[in-house]
């Protein structure tokens, strides 16, 4: 579902992102963590096909980003830290332009249920600027679902939620990934990859240090102890600095 | 404590100019520098020190920078003008609080054991760092040439005067306002006063000066000289007299004739000063809560200015149905135009084009019928509508920034959409081109339904042939707007991090030299871009009027030309859709 071979990103003689590999299958969320300023956004911005790669290559439902970027794009659906939203279109309306984006034939059918399932169904017909942080994440993921996609992409997806909200968006996750979707997400919040992810790849200054279910990974740097915690993996993986 | 402030201040200026001149390391900076400081040397420095040697051609002599026979007019009508600010500062005062602070300022000075007279000085000297460059930058703009002359200390403590008792009697007047406020004067009731209070006024002065007024004669329109006396007259009559009077000793420093006249116009302004300065300081009115307010307004505001979504002078969001009805499949370019119509004002639809048509068409109809004299008013305001129709296609494009432009701060979602760049750039600039077309097509409507020549015209302006060229403007409209739109979307796409640059808060000569680039790099492409179909339109003109007519070769020559010119523009949007794909914001932001 979510190929990914040799991706590089530089900026300058600055290398962000350093041959990095991996692959997604459906029913997988994969977490991507590392410390400040290790590339997990960068990659992710890459294999959204938001930002170009410097080399290597990126399959997306089986399409190559770089060759044929729209049929690749049909299929995913990318959910920024802050929610992206127009300030002059009410939340109805938001849903009306992404339908028209994508070409869901009687969008409405779909749009009411995710709606009702996200809570903002009696906000309908309020602007973002009347919704709370919660509230315009979950239109923001209700537009990026409204198309099906079967691919997906969280950049810190529980920025600025309550903990009901982060409750709601695990589920949400998890219910996607049930579903048969390749979920790909940026965090640095241990407890939401101990709950939520299959796999993880753990990134420092851009260069993959650790790949494999979260129990490979446990297993990996535990060095034999028991009940050793995630955070303390990710210490010991990482090496306990940024840099 | 003050001395703590002022260290704040003078540090940050310090360090402002620091990283000011710091940033001149890189090339886009310099670049502008280079441009804002030639800019400023042609138009304001260049005559500068000159005059000692060679004469420079000056419209008045370099030692007086204004004419004698002028100067009591334009010092009675500063007056006026002074006095109506100061009216607007009474009767439709801002919203901010007088005295506006930092988010900064607040978050650490309203928690200091800092006195509320300490902060209003600190604020009051603050402003007069403002003040002193302003007053510097208006003498250099408006008088520049006079600078070098003896009048150069007349003319910066005149600004320097004017500006400081504006400035503080706007805030004297918001800590009244504000007062009043506390006290339960609601903002209608205070405008109703304000306003009663002024037509009682107006109708005093007008009671007073009325038999000493007369009308303007034939001999009074002669020339300006006369029509100068003549408003002398009435200015300097009865009770306007005395209005005007605090107005003209702010302004008798500027408006003095030598030194000695200066130092004793120096007074009375002097002492208004020192009125306003006690005035603000002992007025006990709570502005921190306001300023809080405006504090929070401020941070909003700059946090839009550097995600790019700010927009000057736009209305509060407001809920409202979609323009037209939007299908869920179809050309995925008008979920833009529906999507930008829905953020600009609402009267921009085809309704609203529809009425403003009709109306235009059913007055020039009952023009027809009417005099001589008439008719001449009427070609006139057809002039104008044609003049403001060119203005809006050379500089609407400019100002219209409803298109990808206001959208850079969701490129991230914009380009996880599944369409080509260039369909989404067309897109985006499907609405300014809709609105700037709409308004330009109405100028023409109205310069063509409006021309009714009271004379004999040569032939190739017969009204037969003076409705073909409106419809082949008509038609061009469309096209030269997506062009001219095209450059500046373009630029934010190419050279982002100019574009940006531009776009952030403060001054500075680099800037403005920036912004000159921007300016005349969209001129000198469009010019461009028009000369292959201009020389095109020439020939065609040329060889085919002998043959078809000049209707026909008019009308053959627009068509190509706008064929000629869709080609440029579809070529640019395939190339800028590239652009747009490859696009990275990010790269630019890194160091």
């Amino acid at each position: 579902m979510i190929e990914v071979a040799g991706l590089t990103k530089r900026y300058g003689a600055f290398t962000a992102v350093d041959d990095l590999s991996f692959s997604v299958q459906p029913g997988e969320v994969l977490g991507l963590v590392g410390p400040n300023g290790a590339g997990k956004t960068t990659s992710l911005r890459c294999i959204a096909g938001i930002i170009p790669a410097s080399s290597g290559s990126i399959r997306v439902g089986g399409h190559d980003l770089s060759i044929d970027p729209v049929s690749a794009k049909r299929s995913l659906a990318f959910f920024p830290d802050e929610p992206r939203l127009f300030e002059y279109l009410t939340v109805r309306q938001h849903l009306a332009f992404v339908a028209r984006i994508y070409g869901v034939a009687q969008h409405e059918r779909i749009a009411q249920p995710l709606l009702e399932e996200f809570e903002i169904a009696d906000k309908a017909d309020e602007l973002p600027g009347a919704l709370s942080r919660g509230m315009k994440q979950k239109l923001a993921i209700a537009c990026g679902l409204l198309h099906g996609p079967s691919v997906m992409f969280f950049d810190e997806p529980l920025t600025g939620l309550d903990p009901l909200g982060i409750r709601r968006m695990k589920d949400s996750i998890l219910q996607r990934a049930h579903a048969g979707a390749a979920i790909v997400l940026s965090s640095h919040l241990l407890h939401l990859l101990q709950e939520v992810c299959s796999h993880v790849l753990i990134l420092k200054r851009g260069q993959k240090i650790a790949h494999g279910t979260v129990a490979e990974v446990v297993d990996r740097f535990s060095n034999g102890e028991a009940n050793v915690s995630l955070e303390e993996i990710f210490i010991r993986a990482t090496g306990g600095t940024e840099t | 404590m003050l001395r703590a402030l002022l260290y704040l201040r003078l540090t940050s200026l310090k360090n402002l100019l620091w990283s000011r001149l710091r940033r001149l390391r890189q090339p886009k900076y310099l670049v502008g520098a280079i441009v804002g400081a030639a800019y400023f040397y042609f138009f304001f420095f260049r005559g500068l020190g000159r005059h000692s040697g060679t004469p420079v051609p000056t419209i008045v002599p370099t030692d007086q920078f204004i004419p004698p026979d002028t100067a009591p007019v334009m010092f009675a009508i500063g007056a006026v003008i002074l006095l109506a600010v100061t009216l607007f500062m009474w009767v439709l005062p801002s919203q901010s609080p007088g005295l506006s602070f930092s988010p900064a300022e607040t978050a650490f000075l309203f928690a200091a054991p800092v006195t509320r007279q300490a902060l209003i000085h600190f604020k009051l000297l603050s402003n007069q760092i403002s003040v002193l460059f302003q007053s510097l930058f208006f003498s250099l703009v408006f008088n520049a040439r006079a600078l070098s002359g003896a009048r150069a200390l007349h003319i910066v403590v005149g600004w320097w005067l004017v500006l400081t008792l504006v400035n503080l009697h706007y805030i004297g007047s918001s800590l009244t306002l504000a007062r009043w406020f506390e006290r339960g004067v609601s903002v209608a009731r205070r405008r109703s006063l304000f306003l009663a209070a002024l037509l009682l006024l107006v109708a005093a002065t007008l009671a007073w000066i009325w038999p000493k007024l007369r009308a303007p004669t034939t001999s009074d329109m002669v020339d300006v000289e006369s029509l100068a006396r003549w408003l002398l007259t009435v200015l300097d009559a009865g009770l306007l007299h005395w209005i005007l009077a605090p107005f003209k000793w702010v302004l008798a420093p500027f408006f003095s004739a030598n030194l000695q006249n200066f130092f004793s116009a120096l007074g009375p302004a002097g002492l208004l000063l020192v009125a306003h300065y006690v005035w603000v300081l002992r007025l006990e009115v709570s502005f921190e809560e306001a300023s809080l307010v405006q504090a929070e307004k401020r941070a909003v505001r700059r946090a839009e200015i550097h995600a790019g979504t700010y927009r000057f002078g736009r209305s509060t969001p407001k809920a409202r149905r979609g323009p037209f009805s939007l299908a869920d499949t179809g050309w995925p370019e008008f979920a833009f135009l529906w999507k930008n119509l829905l953020s600009t004002r609402s009267f921009f639809n085809a309704r609203t084009w529809l009425v403003c048509a009709a109306a235009i068409l059913v007055a020039s109809q009952s023009v027809s019928r009417i005099g001589y004299m008439q008719r001449n008013v009427v070609t006139l305001v057809g002039v104008c509508a044609l003049v403001i129709g060119v203005y809006v296609l050379v500089f609407g494009p400019l100002l219209a920034r409803l298109d990808l432009r206001s959208d850079l701060a969701n490129a991230d979602v914009l380009k996880t959409y599944p369409i080509p760049g260039w369909r989404l750039i067309l897109g985006e600039l499907l609405a300014p081109i809709a609105i700037l077309t709409g308004i330009i097509w109405l100028a023409l409507l109205t310069g063509a339904s409006s021309f009714h020549p009271t004379q004999e015209l040569p032939d190739w302006l017969a009204p037969s042939l003076r409705y073909t060229y409106t419809l082949c403007f008509a038609l061009l409209t469309p096209v030269i707007v997506a062009l001219q739109l095209l450059v500046p979307n373009a630029a934010a796409i190419v050279f982002p991090a100019w574009f940006q640059a531009t776009r952030t808060l403060g001054g500075g000569i680099d800037l403005m030299g920036q912004r000159l680039i921007f300016v005349f790099g969209q001129l000198a492409i469009i010019l461009l871009a028009l000369i292959p179909a201009a020389v095109i339109a020439a020939v065609l003109i040329f060889v085919t009027q002998w043959y078809f007519g000049l209707a026909f070769a008019v009308t053959f020559a627009t068509s190509i030309v706008v064929l000629v010119l869709a080609g440029e523009i579809w070529i640019a949007l395939w190339w800028l859709g590239g652009r747009f794909e490859r696009f990275d914001l990010s790269s630019d932001q890194r160091p």
